[in-house]
């Protein structure tokens, strides 16, 4: 796509009229988000929010709960037991919502993308309004994928709440094939000591091996 | 700095043990997994009483696990390893949780690990894992890119598709 | 339009009238900490666009007693702004300090009663700090009110504000500094600014009783935390500077008010509970009780 570092992962308008669009206005102006620390990216919101940057300009604050919250801040590398409490934070939310993804590792698990507990792609498991690729984003541009999202709130884009719903299956299969396998991925490992056995009767067995 | 204890471990337990200074600081103590448990008991009398941390090695080529047991004393400021191997078959080792009661989380994670089992330790669970049926994921036989590859990657998880077309895939699902 | 039907088109431009003055008033506080600490800050109407942008969203209700109380709170509150009177205008022809104390209690009863039905344990936390705050606070307070019905007879505000016509000299700040300072402490705490904002907290217990409000309930609460500064800064500014003859005045005075509240905000850190409470009664308790007894002798 022909932005730099930014590319929209919305493309559908939604059907406008004059009170939708009112309401965006407003929606677009005051965002509260709700960060979620889960990786380096948390460093780069600090700067983003206090003087040098001062996001309040836009009208966005941080907000306490997800229940409060619009905006959802995933900032970096997800592990899969952050996945669920992510999930749980995002169906908590209340619409509309949108989620930002910051920098590579929510994009395509960045240098995380042959780790075993990291998740490779975000867009699989929720919908990203804004991924902001780099390792991490400055400031800058963050706060310039801020702009570029209230523009999308502003022409109807930001829709990924709807597609949420609406293909609720679709994201929950992938959530379940992550979350809740029951089957092994490569091998599969049977515990040798699964019975539990004391340090006595090991040795004994042991012992017992050495003889035959 | 460590003379003093290098002395007395070679006379106390000679027969059983090889030490080596590594460094001006560190002492190697190298043991059977059996003996492990009086030398430590011992080494905690002798003011070594702060256990830092339990680490574990995939040998994988001469098909053992190697348990490093770090301990510290305050009085002399030096550090000592006491290390020992166990069959990568069928490892166990006796849990130390008697003389460090601390000891239990570092057990419970190299056996979440590297799934050496600690007869002893009361609680064996998961700790970071989610959900984990594979191999233990530090052990040199386990392909942590495979693995991310079969279960994250867009072909893992069934979609025949480069990342674009994929994006473009879900963006144009339709909405309303 | 018969006289009943005037009223009630008063009440309704007063209870606007309040929540937009506490809206603007909240808006300019945070431009205040945001120059305080070097940054821009929102444009001046940005709570305006928060309440908007809150009715806009979905919200979730987690009972009937829940919608219940949130409303309780706002009427209370609503209830208690028109009791207060704006620039020497009461529509109620009463304004006695003893209702606007006891209906100010309702807001908070309502709020408690609403946010505790949420089930969440951290609202629970938030609003039993709130309620043993205002054991603080309410003591010194009352204490200054006394000294002042002691001298005047009367406990109309409007008597107050009246009696303060005569210039600088007779406002009550200067008659009564120590009830004054006694009365700030205690409005720092009333509006739960730092170093008294134990039920908020929002990284220690999410934000207290606000945790569950979502979209339209969080609009709620921020008209409510409005109503409360226009409730709270008139009364002081009835009590103590003055009143006023004009609304430009009235505003300006109340604002000042509020603009003090948010300097001290802006540079203090939050006391422990305890450590809030025995500070309000040792300090702001001690100055009341002064006043109390030097008008008791000498007033
Ligand atoms: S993209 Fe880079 S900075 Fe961001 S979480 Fe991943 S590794 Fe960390």
């Amino acid at each position: 796509m022909e932005h730099d570092n930014i590319y929209l992962t919305n493309l559908r308008d939604e059907k406008q009229n004059m009170w939708t669009g009112l309401a965006n206005y407003f929606r677009k102006r005051s965002m509260w988000m709700l960060y979620y620390c889960t990786g380096c990216g948390a460093i780069e919101l600090p700067p983003t929010m206090t003087s040098r940057y001062d996001m309040e300009r836009l009208g966005m604050g941080p907000m306490a709960t997800p229940r409060q919250a619009d905006l959802l801040l995933i900032t970096g590398y997800l592990s899969v037991k952050t996945l669920k409490r992510v999930i749980w934070s995002y169906e908590q939310m209340q619409e509309p919502k949108y989620v930002v993804g910051f920098g590579s590792c929510p994009i395509n698990g960045g240098i995380y993308w042959d780790a075993y507990p990291v998740i490779n792609h975000l867009e699989a498991f929720m919908p990203v309004d804004m991924s902001i690729a780099g390792c991490m984003p400055r400031p800058q541009a963050i706060i310039d994928a801020f702009e570029k999202l209230m523009d999308e709130i502003q022409q109807g884009k930001a829709v990924g709440y709807k597609r949420y719903r609406k293909h609720y299956d679709w994201y929950k299969r992938n959530q379940d094939l992550v979350l809740n396998r029951q089957s092994a991925v490569l091998t599969p490992y049977v515990d040798p000591f699964a019975s539990m056995p004391t340090a006595a009767e090991l040795m004994a067995q042991e012992s017992e091996d050495s003889h035959v | 700095m460590y003379d003093h204890i290098f002395k007395r471990a070679q006379s106390l337990h000679g027969d059983k043990i090889t030490c080596e200074k590594k460094h001006p600081q560190q002492l190697e103590i190298k043991t059977d997994r059996h003996y492990v448990m009086n030398l430590l008991s011992w080494l905690k009398t002798e003011s070594y009483v702060h256990l830092a941390f339990i680490s574990c090695i995939d040998w994988i080529e001469e098909n053992q696990f190697e348990l490093v047991y770090h301990v510290y004393s305050y009085e002399e400021k030096n550090h000592i390893l006491v290390k020992t191997r166990l069959d990568r078959d069928r490892p166990w080792m006796h849990s130390i949780i008697d003389v460090w009661g601390h000891a239990q989380p570092y057990e419970q994670e190299i056996h979440e690990m590297f799934g050496v089992y600690f007869p002893g330790n009361p609680d064996l669970s998961g700790l970071f894992l989610h959900n984990w049926k594979d191999l233990p994921p530090m052990r040199k036989d386990f392909n942590p890119k495979d693995y991310s590859l079969a279960l994250y990657s867009l072909k893992g998880m069934g979609h025949e598709a480069l990342d674009m077309d994929f994006i473009q895939e879900i963006t144009e699902l339709e909405v309303e | 339009m018969n006289a009943h039907a005037l009223t009630a088109l008063k009440l309704t431009g007063i209870a606007f009238g309040a929540m937009s003055l506490g809206l603007l008033f909240m808006g300019l506080g945070r431009i205040v900490s945001a120059r305080i600490q070097r940054r821009i800050g929102p444009p001046f109407y940005q709570s305006f666009i928060d309440v908007i942008k809150c009715f806009t969203k979905t919200s979730i209700t987690h009972n009937f007693v829940m919608d219940l109380g949130i409303i309780m709170a706002l009427g209370g509150l609503i209830a208690t702004a028109f009791f207060v009177p704006f620039a020497n205008f009461s529509v109620l022809g009463s304004s006695s300090v003893v209702i606007v104390l006891y209906l100010m209690s309702i807001g908070y009863l309502g709020m408690a009663m609403g946010v505790s039905a949420s089930g969440n344990p951290n609202a629970t936390i938030g609003i039993s700090r709130a309620l043993a705050l205002m054991l603080g606070y309410k003591i010194p307070f009352v204490m200054v009110i006394m000294a002042m019905i002691l001298t005047y007879n009367s406990s109309d505000l409007l008597t107050y504000a009246l009696a303060q016509n005569h210039g600088f000299g007779s406002w009550h700040i200067f008659k009564y500094p120590l009830g004054f300072i006694a009365v700030e402490i205690a409005f720092q705490a009333m509006v739960g600014e730092k170093p008294y904002d134990h039920m908020i907290a929002p990284a220690e217990i999410a934000s207290g009783p606000m945790v569950e409000l979502s979209g339209k309930y969080l609009g709620i609460g921020f008209l409510l935390h409005a109503v409360q500064l226009y409730v709270e800064t008139g009364l002081i500014v009835n009590l103590f500077l003055g009143g006023a003859q004009t609304w430009y005045i009235m505003m300006v005075k109340m604002f000042a008010v509020y603009f003090t509240t948010m300097c001290i905000n802006a540079v203090m850190a939050r006391y422990r509970i305890e450590q809030g409470i025995r500070h309000l009664w040792i300090w702001a308790g001690s100055f009341a009780l002064l006043q109390l007894v030097y008008t008791r002798i000498w007033g």
